[in-house]
């Protein structure tokens, strides 16, 4: 139910004069509604404020011009487009892209309402770490990440980051704090104002939600509160954060029944993920300067993804170098896939894995545009599995026997055993 | 392959939160009043439902007591919000609103609470003054650990509500009563209680900066009074 604009009422753009047309209330929040509205035929979203968070915020409307300035960070983000106003009222709002309905919410994930492969999962990962790196690398502080203000498209794990009107230049004073079990503890306790580094713990916090479908500090400690107060949560999350697999310390360890998600998903991850978590919630807790980056995120969740692969039951499985783990759906050993070995990471070769020149081109690490590569199987021989090379240059192959080959754009070479492959500038080994 | 599950484990942990509609339903409610509080409830309901489907940390049961000559339960059991129905209520007797305190304070006693619960949230919505012993029906519900921590939220309906008696049923003196003076602002009001404030209380939204924060959980801002129009004021 809307408060604050009607069906059919128009509103103009001030940059274009463009008249919108609301048509459909979407939702609320604390800072106003959003509604469905056109323009000629293009569909758009507006936010609409409350005329009391107008009041609260003083700098609202400045931001929102700066941030309408600047342009958005990347594709990903719904990023104002310009400010509207309507005539004889005070009040204003923003157009914003439209989210199209293949987008699920967090919560939809937390819920389990909307269930994403663990490559697609990881893939939304990946995308949420690249968004805020452009994001932050243009002096942008987001202030306010949390489980309501990103969507995620469970079949592609491609994401969209909502409600960037809190979005400032890092260090501006701004009205919004965060959300609670999002904030870093030294906003919970009220010790510093929001910043990169604490949109860089709400970043870690919500991975470890979308990975693990628990909090990191919610063990015992949690177990133990009777009601979930304000004072328990300034407590948990402020004054006391304690990471649920913290090494030296097991007092808020996770309990059997009431976090069983952290217990399931911990085990499954490889230890490289685990490790990376225990350094955010552990140094990164106490120490701003400990917190993960963007970047680290993004080299964990490419090698987290890479180390995927099918139990012949169809569930897909992590590969970690340090243990034999049995498959999580049908508790039958693993058997793995033959394995590319490219400096120190391994990429598992599944019937559908595809190489980019991410994992080709040393020059070009991140790209995944366009696949450079992809495992195939031979068209006489079922049997037979190989890299179809699917780049515009040759590879060089090495075999067991020192033997070198060329591999020409679309030919393939065997998954066998103790070939390298020459990309060009990096060199890879197949394993099985 | 494709029937089998995608990734392991359950939905995330959450906690049950308990939520009473506490209803007057005194002879003064009669006719417009009662009849307006139907609908602004049955208003709520929908809005409500998606509050707590797009909420991953509660779990909302509702109870709702009826108070006039004694206070009953209108809705005994405590019942998942997505299966929550509004039966009207009708208007008829004296205003025993501590009984109904009393009714409440039972069901948050310790033995009758689950053992890790979200602040319960009580909303009492009355037109008039009590008749009964209201400081001993709210003694009795802060007597109860989960009446202490539950989030009071007070509306009331028309000029003659007694606002005092509200406010220290919320017993925090930054949340004021609602004063609903017509039709619109009770709609408003109880979709806000029935929406914001079981937001609060269960996964509190974005923090504004210097907003309401003492107390159990911090309380958004309601949502400012309508201008009274004359045809509309009861």
């Amino acid at each position: 139910m809307s408060t604050l604009l009607q069906s059919e009422q128009i509103i103009y753009g001030d940059l274009t004069q463009q008249s919108y047309t609301i048509d459909t209330f979407l939702g609320a929040g604390t800072q106003g509604e959003v509604y469905r509205a056109h323009a000629n035929d293009k569909a758009v979203a507006i936010k609409w404020y409350f005329p009391h968070y107008i009041q609260n915020d003083q700098q609202l409307h400045q931001r929102l011009e700066n941030a309408i300035r600047k342009g958005s960070p990347d594709n990903n983000f719904l990023w104002p487009l310009e400010l509207v106003t309507q005539p004889n009222n005070a009040g204003f709002g923003y157009v914003m892209p439209l989210r199209a309905a293949n987008f699920k919410s967090i919560v939809d994930l937390m819920r389990r309402r909307a269930e994403p492969s663990f490559y697609a999962l990881i893939s939304a990962c990946l995308q949420l770490s690249e968004s805020f790196l452009q994001l932050h690398a243009k002096g942008l502080c987001y202030r306010d990440i949390n489980f309501n203000n990103v969507f995620f498209d469970p079949d592609t794990g491609d994401i969209l980051i909502c409600d960037n009107d809190n979005v400032d230049v890092n260090g501006a004073t701004g009205a919004i704090n965060g959300t609670p079990r999002f904030m870093a503890p030294e906003l919970v306790r009220g010790d510093a104002p929001p910043n990169t580094e604490s949109d860089l713990f709400s970043l870690s916090i919500l991975l470890f939600y979308m990975l693990m479908l628990h909090h990191p500090l919610e063990g015992k400690k949690e177990a133990s509160i009777r009601c979930f107060d304000q004072s328990a949560m300034n407590r948990l999350y402020g004054t006391e954060p304690l990471f649920i697999f913290d090494p030296q310390d097991s007092s808020n360890a996770p309990v059997v029944g009431l976090h069983d998600n952290a217990l399931v998903y911990w085990a499954l991850y490889p230890q490289f993920l685990r490790d990376v978590f225990t350094r955010a919630f552990t140094t990164g807790i106490k120490d701003q300067h400990g917190r993960i980056r963007e970047n680290e995120w993004r080299v964990i969740l490419i090698n987290l993804r890479d180390s995927l692969f099918y139990c012949r039951c169809g569930g897909q499985n992590f590969y970690d170098a340090d243990t034999v783990k049995n498959c999580w759906a049908c508790n039958k050993a693993l058997i793995y896939p033959p394995r590319l070995r490219i400096n120190n990471t391994v990429v598992m070769l599944n019937h559908d894995t595809k190489l980019y020149a991410h994992h080709t081109d040393q020059s070009q690490k991140f790209n995944f545009s366009t696949p450079q590569a992809a495992v195939n199987r031979h068209p006489q021989d079922p049997n037979r599995w190989g890299l179809q090379n699917l780049s515009n240059n040759a590879w060089t192959i090495t075999l067991p026997d020192n033997s070198v080959k060329i591999v020409d754009p679309q030919r393939s070479v065997n998954l066998a055993a103790g070939i390298s492959i020459n990309f060009g500038n990096i060199t890879a080994e197949i394993c099985v | 392959m494709t029937d089998i599950i995608k990734r392991p484990g359950g939905a995330m942990a959450n906690r049950p939160l308990h939520f009473f509609w506490l209803a007057d339903c005194s002879g003064s409610m009669y006719g417009e009043k009662i009849e307006q509080l139907n609908y602004a409830i049955r208003n709520a309901i929908k809005p409500m439902q998606d509050v707590a489907a797009d909420n991953p940390n509660a779990q909302v049961m509702v109870r709702a007591i009826k108070f006039s000559t004694g206070a009953q339960w209108h809705i005994a059991a405590a019942t998942p919000v997505e299966e929550f129905k509004w039966d009207n209520l009708t208007a008829n007797g004296v205003t025993d609103m501590g009984l109904a305190l009393q009714l409440a304070a039972e069901q948050l006693d310790v033995s009758q609470m689950p053992e890790r619960c979200l602040p319960p949230v009580l909303v009492l919505v009355s037109d008039g003054q009590p008749t009964d012993d209201f400081n001993a029906g709210l003694a009795a519900l802060m007597s109860k650990p989960w009446g202490k921590k539950s989030v009071r939220i007070g509306i009331g309906i028309g000029s003659d509500v007694d606002l005092e008696v509200l406010q220290k049923f919320i017993g925090n003196p930054e949340v004021k009563p609602l004063q609903a003076n017509n039709a619109e602002d009770l709609v408003k009001y109880i979709r806000w209680a029935s929406t914001v404030v079981l937001q609060a209380a269960s996964a509190p939204a974005s923090q504004v900066k210097d907003q309401v924060s003492t107390g159990v959980v911090p309380i958004p801002q309601a949502p400012t009074a309508s201008d009274i129009d004359a045809d509309d004021v009861w």
